[in-house]
């Protein structure tokens, strides 16, 4: 009689494989299996337990946990940044950046999409993972319409879309998380595991700090995100050429201390844009800037103190 | 002990593939809130609010948007970002299995890096801003808003509507 039990499990493995269908669809035939008594009930749990996936890389990073992955990330940075206060400046990034995550490839994240501006003088703009987005005052005045500020916002949200914060974990301490978290079968962590996975937790903060802030992405992200920015802004509308508009202030200002974090965090803005050049050049349609935008842009910006 | 029937295997076989062929997709919501849309666009009409854990059942796609049922019978659309399938890997099964699990078996269960954890981390580390990260979620801009916005400024599939 085992031997049947064992090779009917061994059956429905072997059924299921090419389709690398979803355990519900496992769970399902188990379940007709059993009810059938074609399987025993201990055979089914068996087969459903191994049918789950491990968890070991930065893309199996569940949405909630990228959102607090993301809110921790945003926590450390207004540690480091006062937020700037403008109520009506800030409805409009945020609207501006909603409208181009609207058409980016992740229009639905976890708990919606953010856009803070930061009171420093600093160029730079700063994407947590989740959707949690920041860009400076420094960089804001660089802007000069509505395009511009669309596409620099585009930039971060390709970021998000792409997952470069998350990228940059540390695969080790996603291994020892995800053992960790698979272990316990309760919803709340025993004091020793809930120790072990707040000092993991510290170390991803870490890994993505130093990267986010200190050091920068990998030069390759920061085109790839350029990349996702023309395709996200020309969707929404925007002229891809406001990114290049922007980055034509950043040109030959890398001495300056207002450009400090950009420069140390992004390609040179020459190479950017010559990269930029060639993508928009591919666009089969490109959008042009308009003055209605341009003319609310003013309006908002100009209340810049 | 029984030696097993090869035909009986043979119909079992024919039958499984079947099942997995055929067996409805159950699609499971991953984002906090979100709508059930009468047609595959962002802006169309909503039908239903949806929040996550929802169990959705695919019914068909179309270019990133996805048809589907909810449990009460109401037939949408949702955008692919809003809902999570469950992979089945028979390749990585191995013997740490049994002490891990899926992306949505974590989060239906609440565990992963959760709001325990947040707490945790919290209470170590005190010079950390939560505060603004809170305000700064509170800001909605609803769906309306942007809509809006698009038609005043000419943008997305606002543009030339006028």
């Amino acid at each position: 009689m085992k031997t049947t039990r064992t090779f009917g499990v061994f059956l429905l493995l072997a059924a299921m494989g090419p389709f690398l269908a979803g355990c519900s669809v496992v769970q399902k035939g188990a379940d007709i299996l059993t009810a059938q008594g074609k399987m025993s009930e201990k055979d089914r749990d068996a087969l459903v337990k191994t049918s789950e996936a491990v968890r070991s890389t930065f893309s199996e990073i569940n949405e909630e946990e990228e959102y607090y992955i993301g809110r921790a990330v945003a926590a450390m940075i207004l540690s480091r940044y006062a937020a700037y206060k403008n109520d009506a400046l800030t409805q409009y990034i945020n609207t501006v950046g909603n409208a181009v995550a609207v058409y980016s490839d992740r229009p639905e994240i976890y708990a919606g999409w953010h856009f803070l501006v930061l009171d420093t003088e600093e160029v730079n703009a700063l994407a947590a993972p989740g959707g949690m987005i920041f860009i400076t005052k420094g960089l804001l005045r660089r802007c000069r319409d509505e395009e511009s500020l669309g596409m620099v916002l585009a930039h971060e949200v390709g970021h998000v879309c792409a997952k470069h914060g998350l990228q940059s974990i540390k695969k080790s301490r996603l291994v020892d998380a995800f053992k960790l978290i698979g272990q316990e079968a309760v919803q709340r962590y025993s004091p020793e595991n809930l120790a072990q996975l707040t000092n993991i937790f510290e170390n991803v903060l870490g890994d993505i700090a130093e990267q986010l802030i200190e050091r920068g992405y990998d030069r390759k992200y920061e085109y790839q995100a350029d990349g996702l920015a023309v395709k996200f802004g020309a969707k929404t509308g925007f002229d891809p050429n406001g990114i290049q508009r922007f980055l034509k202030t950043m040109v030959g200002d890398s001495s300056s201390a207002s450009g400090k974090g950009w420069f140390k965090t992004h390609p040179t803005p020459e190479s950017r844009m010559e990269s930029l050049q060639k993508t928009i050049a591919s666009l089969a349609a490109l959008p042009k800037i308009e003055a209605v935008r341009t003319e609310r842009f003013v309006r908002y910006a100009g209340s810049l103190k | 002990m029984q030696k097993p029937k090869p035909t009986a295997a043979i119909i079992l076989l024919i039958l499984l593939v079947f099942v997995v062929a055929f067996a409805a997709e159950t699609l499971l919501v991953k984002v906090q809130t979100t709508q059930l849309r009468k047609g595959p666009q962002f802006f169309s009409q909503t039908l239903a609010a949806l929040k996550a854990g929802d169990r959705l059942e695919k019914v068909s796609e179309n270019a990133g948007w996805i048809q589907v049922k909810t449990t009460a019978g109401v037939l949408g659309w949702i955008h692919s970002s809003a809902v999570e399938t469950t992979k089945l890997n028979l390749l990585a099964m191995d013997k740490n299995m049994k002490t891990q699990a899926t992306a949505s078996e974590v989060a239906l269960a609440g565990k992963g890096f959760n709001k325990q954890v947040e707490a945790s981390y919290r209470a170590k580390h005190g010079e950390v801003n939560f505060a603004i990260v809170d305000q700064m979620l509170q800001l909605k801009i609803l769906p309306a808003q942007i809509e809006d916005f698009l038609k005043k400024g000419n943008l997305g599939e606002f543009r030339g509507a006028k």
